[in-house]
């Protein structure tokens, strides 16, 4: 082999490496792939969830602390390493981790105390605000939506209202307590912007390192899991794929490219799951909770703004989390310490304070077939389009 | 090298922080003069440009050192 042909396949590496890591790619990208691997995890067990993973990691942590929580698990805290959803929210933010090394991305970024607070906070409210609503804004919004599920309906409606209210503060915060956001930080272990840089090197081999540990798992759909979770990872960090930002940026920027990504992401969801459960080939029940409506509004509400002064929703915050920023490490030991909690002390109380109307489990097709189902979600995916793309140009509810 | 009027300092902050900052001064700021914005959040590389596009106002250059990305941004409006 003459050295121009070895330069030849060094290059085709390098170009490899740059197709995928040299820059973030397009949201609607990393969403419509991100559909795709809920639609396999639907295949294998069920759709996509991010809140239940971390929960149950709270769960473990209280039920070793020697808390009971017979309200909440009368029947034991399954093992992080038997929950499926568990192994999932931890090879998430591996994958995150190896992506953001790969992109020379990584650092540990200590935010100033206000706004590691304000992560503190954002995490108990998305906590509490995911177990009132039986989800997050993957499980019960991504996923839910495209289960057709009208109880995701309500809960983007209430994030809708969270998110709004949490922007009015964050306005607010910035002009009247602009300390809040300012003060020490810190930036350590970045990569270096002249020269080699460790970066890739260390993500290829926690890569792998990853691999070899979710192959050690015994039970073949709990690996699955914690495999797809991996790809998962890299997929949200590579696109930042983010519901705060799709929610958030018509009353800040405008911006209107974050909800059309996530819009086309639920579209293809949306096919895939029908499919799956029209066809009878995973449970028609899947991701439709009794949740419509109050226990939605309710949580959705909350979720929302926590997720907003967070500056990520639980999945959000898992993925920023492996690269490094520590305000939303603690968002998610926020979500780790109130989810459980909420579930044990308040929300047995908050059920059954509410009549049966209020917290009915409804499945859009078992009203309007599955057609009507299908065509009711992508005119609602429509109006919020329409919003988005008018506000951007009108400016209507845009604050910057 | 741009030489900057004015240095906003947003390290450390993560998504949206940078950007309401950034806006926030930008209302304050006089037309023509030059804002330094530092940060050290990877969002800012797509952020920034997007929002100075929509803004109307120019980003005249960008660049990275040790991880912190630095935007000069020249006033429009």
């Amino acid at each position: 082999m003459s050295s121009e042909e070895k330069k030849g396949e060094k290059g085709v590496f390098r170009e490899l490496y740059e197709t995928f890591f040299s820059h973030s790619w397009q949201m609607w990208l990393g969403s419509i792939l991100l559909a795709v691997m809920s639609i396999f995890l639907f295949l294998i067990a069920s759709p996509w969830g991010s809140s239940g993973g971390i929960v149950n990691w709270g769960q473990n942590l209280y039920h070793n602390l020697g808390l009971s929580l017979e309200n909440s698990a009368p029947n034991g805290v399954a093992l992080i390493t038997e929950y499926r959803y568990a192994m999932l929210s931890i090879t998430v933010i591996i994958g995150a981790l190896v992506s953001a090394l790969m992109g020379k991305e990584f650092a540990i970024r200590v935010a100033p105390a206000g706004e590691l607070f304000k992560g503190l906070i954002g995490g108990l409210m998305m906590g509490a605000g995911c177990i009132l609503a039986m989800g997050c804004t993957v499980g019960n919004f991504f996923s839910g939506l495209a289960a057709l599920s009208a109880g995701a309906i309500i809960f983007g409606i209430g994030l809708f209202i969270g998110v709004f209210l949490s922007v009015k503060y964050l306005l607010w915060e910035m002009d009247k307590h602009p300390k809040m956001s300012s003060g020490k930080s810190a930036s350590i272990l970045q990569a270096k912007s002249k020269g080699l840089s460790l970066q890739p090197l260390a993500g290829l081999i926690i890569f792998i390192i990853g691999l070899v540990i979710v192959f050690t798992v015994s039970d073949i759909i709990i690996l699955s899991f914690a495999l797809i979770g991996l790809f998962i990872g890299i997929l949200l960090q590579r696109s930042r794929w983010c519901v705060v930002r799709a929610l958030r940026e018509p009353f800040m920027t405008g911006d209107s490219e974050p909800a059309v990504g996530i819009i086309a992401g639920i579209i293809i969801g949306l096919l895939g799951f029908s499919i799956i459960k029209f066809f009878g080939i995973g449970s028609e029940t899947a991701m439709v909770v009794e949740n419509f409506w109050m226990p939605s509004i309710i949580g959705g509400i909350i979720f929302g703004f926590g997720m907003t002064i967070a500056g990520g929703c639980t999945i959000g915050s898992s993925w920023r989390a492996g690269e490094g920023h520590v305000k939303l490490w603690l968002a998610l030991l926020g979500i780790i310490i109130a989810g459980p909690l909420t579930a044990e002390y308040i929300k047995p109380a908050f059920m059954n304070m509410l009549p049966g109307w209020m917290k009915q489990s409804i499945f859009l097709p078992d009203y309007f077939t599955y057609i009507g189902g299908v065509i009711i979600m992508i005119l609602l995916l429509l109006m919020w389009y329409i919003f988005v793309k008018w506000n951007e140009r009108t400016g209507k509810f845009t604050a910057l | 090298m741009v030489m900057a009027d004015q240095t906003l300092d947003c390290k450390g902050l993560s998504c949206p922080m940078p950007i309401l900052k950034l806006a926030k001064t930008m209302k304050q700021f006089e037309k023509g003069k030059i804002l330094e914005l530092l940060a050290t959040d990877p969002g800012s590389k797509a952020d920034v440009p997007a929002w100075c596009d929509r803004t109307g106002n120019e980003l005249v250059e960008t660049g990275e050192e040790s991880g912190v990305y630095k935007y000069y941004i020249k006033c429009n409006k």
